[in-house]
């Protein structure tokens, strides 16, 4: 019996090592569930682009890579949630990790049927629409090879391609000041949030203070109740003595009556005769 | 009061709008779609008496939507980019080849959901959704100092009670010292009474046996 049971630990101890060894499945789990909706809302933004001049034989490809990629996750987080499931059948581990675990397992649910609809939806469109196939691709390569015979550019071509570079300019730099009134006004936002954090800060230290005050008036009471308390012990004390005093006062008097009785006796008895 | 007019169109074509109050915003929102230059995709604000117009163009697509000068940018372009996923989430390639007012029945409603939304849910901007949380915790810590004072002036009437009280038990054990005392006095007198009693009464018998006052049989 104590052999088997030095058998059973020594196997759990040696088993307990063997999990602390390798990655914590849990955290594997939890790891697996982020880069899955990381994964997932890029394929969500890629199935939005659907049906959109931005719809293009590339598009589908990264889709379908993605959408590989995304199964490839799924299945591996579903190993080491399974895992992680078995250890929390088979060793002894706390309630909160069961928890924890279970909390992940609704979480994996929850992304994967995210997922699917997702690819319900990608599926959808893919029939419905064809890829848009971009009709500047090829005036694109040829004026490649006309930047190629640069020297061969007419003055007139030369003008027009200043001019368009120009309008380009002017478009960066009207998308650089809209960014810049956006940003400007979070930035406004954002210190209004900052001095509102430095008044809860405020606030907090006067609390502090006020707390620290209170405490010492407490010490106080506390001080003051204590030294009523022996006060009154010791008053408590002095009473009882002084009630043990009248006690024996009272037999002392009652003596002293009967005395006084006793020789009254005596001399009426010799006043008689 | 927030964003007041909205509009989605391809080119110069509106394809829906929604207006949320009787004004002229449609006529300028069409001068607009026509004035807005080149074909690249673009973000402008067009100012006009207190409303300002501000246009999204992606894709060939055009967002349109006439707000407060107090509701600021972001706010407004977070609608337009919302509004021209939902449209084009609904209508997908459609769009290039609808007719005019084609989505009007439909969309609008939206249109009028999500002004709304953008208009008064706080939630819509998560900066102002912090700025509201801030509020609440500072009103929170605020009261949390008034509790605390109320508490502060409770503390001090303890003290001065418990002060009070300590200073009654000290007096009180005074008092049962001295009546202790008082007690005891009385105790030993009762005792030296008791004394010279039986000393006296020791004295007249011995007087009565031995014949005189000066005891002359007994010595």
């Amino acid at each position: 019996m104590s052999f088997q049971d030095i058998e059973a630990g020594r196997s759990f101890a040696s088993r307990r090592n063997l999990i602390n060894g390798k990655q914590d499945p849990t955290q594997a789990v939890a790891s697996g569930i982020f880069q899955i909706n990381t994964a997932v809302s890029t394929f969500q933004r890629l199935v939005n682009t659907l049906g959109t001049p931005k719809d293009t034989p590339e598009l589908r490809d990264k889709l379908h890579k993605t959408r590989l990629h995304i199964g490839q996750l799924v299945k591996d987080t579903s190993a080491k949630l399974k895992q992680a499931s078995e250890i929390d059948h088979n060793v002894e581990v706390n309630a909160s990790k069961k928890i924890a675990d279970a909390k992940l397992a609704k979480d994996f649910q929850a992304v994967l049927k995210e997922f699917q609809k997702a690819q319900r939806l990608s599926a959808e469109r893919e029939t419905a629409y064809t890829p848009f196939v971009p009709q500047a691709l090829l005036p694109s390569s040829y004026t490649a090879s006309e930047v190629d015979i640069g020297s061969d550019k007419t003055p007139e071509q030369r003008a027009l391609l200043v001019e368009s570079r120009r309008q380009e300019v002017l478009f960066l730099d009207n998308e650089i000041s809209f960014n810049e009134a956006i940003i400007e006004e979070r930035e406004q936002g954002i210190q209004e949030i900052q001095s509102q954090i430095g008044e809860v800060n405020e606030i907090f230290k006067d609390l502090a203070v006020l707390v620290h005050e209170q405490g010492a008036m407490i010490d106080d009471i506390g001080s003051n109740i204590e030294h009523s308390h022996e006060a009154t012990a010791q008053a408590k004390s002095q009473l009882a003595k002084a009630s043990k005093t009248q006690r024996s006062n009272s037999s002392l008097t009652c003596l002293l009556l009967v005395i006084f009785g006793i020789v009254l006796l005596i001399v009426i008895i010799v006043l008689a005769a | 009061m927030g964003i007041l007019y909205a509009l989605v169109g391809r080119g110069s074509v509106v394809l829906a709008e929604f207006s949320g109050t009787t004004t002229n915003a449609s006529a300028i929102a069409r001068q607009i779609l026509e004035k807005i230059p080149g074909n690249n995709d673009t973000h402008v604000s067009y100012s006009q008496d207190r409303y300002i117009f501000h246009v999204k163009r992606t894709d060939g697509l055009t967002v349109l939507c006439m707000a407060d000068d107090t509701a600021g940018r972001r706010i407004p372009f977070a609608f337009l980019e919302d509004i021209h996923q939902k449209f084009v989430r609904t209508y997908g390639r459609a769009v290039h080849s609808a007719q005019p007012y084609g989505m009007n029945e439909e969309f609008s409603r939206v249109l009028s959901q999500q002004m709304e939304y953008y208009s008064s849910d706080p939630n819509a901007d998560r900066i102002n959704r912090l700025k509201g949380e801030m509020s609440q915790v500072r009103n929170v810590m605020i009261e949390n100092i008034d509790k605390v004072l109320d508490r502060g002036d409770r503390l001090e009437l303890l003290v001065d009670k418990t002060a009070n009280m300590q200073g009654n038990t000290f007096r009180f054990r005074k008092q049962a010292r001295r009546f202790r005392s008082t007690v005891w006095w009385r105790n030993v007198k009762l005792t030296i009474a008791l004394i010279v009693v039986l000393l006296v009464i020791v004295y007249v018998v011995l007087a009565f046996v031995c014949h005189g006052p000066a005891l002359p049989s007994c010595f």
